[in-house]
């Protein structure tokens, strides 16, 4: 059965992931080749987790010397005890 | 992410076990943002410092039960998500971790006509790169803000996800939800990020 929008919406990130289940793919396809709203929605998702990978948040904060120091010897620590 | 690079688990874990300090040095270079980067998605930025450095102590002692049914990575993430989930009840804060079971529809009702299809779709953006959506300073802080309200276990997802590129089958055992909960809470992170992005662009 063909999916509605809403359908499209609620399982994109399965789609983009390609997780879709193989029997639910070709009425997915087909919806997406039919609805030019549905074609972007997903669009704008892709364009949504690739900014969100690409944004500054993205990236570990970094750890100083001192810091790490620190940890460490916390750890040291804690196998005497 | 740039890794610093790291030796094989199987190399790793023995000198970690014989407390050799160098390998300490090492995992803690290795993994130390990555974890604080995790706990303030689940506790928010105050304490997430607090979190991580907590998380190495109970690593070492966890250690010797350590059973290798994954990565030490994943493993190590996994204490950081509880310890932070610990926090979380502990403070008796009302923030709910039971979030995955929520049912609060992807896209607002009203957008759909009752056949279920648009009757208010979404419109065109301005740019069509990250790049491009990310030069302007706004757009940044308005992504920057929805990322921060998003309730604890979706943050968490999405950052291990959509920016550490961790697989489902990790971030799963991290967060200890079943796969089809993971996926709906990284589907529900996406959906309100791109739900911020399209409010931003209307203006």
């Amino acid at each position: 059965m063909m999916p509605s929008c809403k359908d499209i919406t609620e399982h994109s990130s399965d789609y983009l992931d390609r997780n879709l289940p193989w029997w639910k793919r070709p009425g997915y396809w087909l919806h997406l080749a039919m609805c030019v709203h549905c074609r972007r929605y997903v669009e704008q998702l892709k364009l949504t987790i690739a900014t969100i990978g690409k944004s500054p948040n993205a990236v570990p904060p970094s750890i100083s010397t001192d810091e790490m120091q620190t940890i460490v010897e916390k750890m040291k620590q804690s196998t005497k005890k | 992410m740039a890794t610093p690079l790291l030796p094989s688990d199987d190399e790793l874990i023995p000198k970690l076990l014989a407390n050799d300090e160098t390998s300490y040095a090492q995992v803690v270079a290795a993994y130390h943002g990555l974890m604080v980067q995790l706990a303030r998605a689940i506790v928010g930025e105050a304490i997430a410092d607090e979190v991580a450095q907590e998380t190495w102590v109970a690593v070492l002692r966890a250690l010797p039960k350590f059973e290798r049914r994954s990565s030490l990575k994943t493993w190590i993430l996994r204490i950081v998500s509880n310890t932070a989930k610990s926090r979380i009840r502990h403070e008796s804060r009302t923030i709910s971790l039971d979030e995955s079971l929520e049912e609060s529809p992807i896209v607002d009702p009203a957008r759909f006509k009752p056949n279920a299809h648009w009757v208010s779709p979404p419109a065109m953006w301005h740019a069509d790169t990250p790049d491009a959506l990310l030069a302007s300073t706004e757009l940044h802080s308005c992504i920057n803000n929805a990322l921060h309200t998003l309730p604890p276990l979706q943050c968490a997802t999405i950052t291990l996800r959509d920016m550490q590129g961790l697989s489902m089958e990790a971030i799963c055992k991290i967060l200890e939800v079943s796969e089809s909960n993971g996926r709906v809470l990284l589907h529900r992170a996406r959906s309100r990020i791109q739900m911020a992005i399209e409010e931003h662009e209307k203006q």
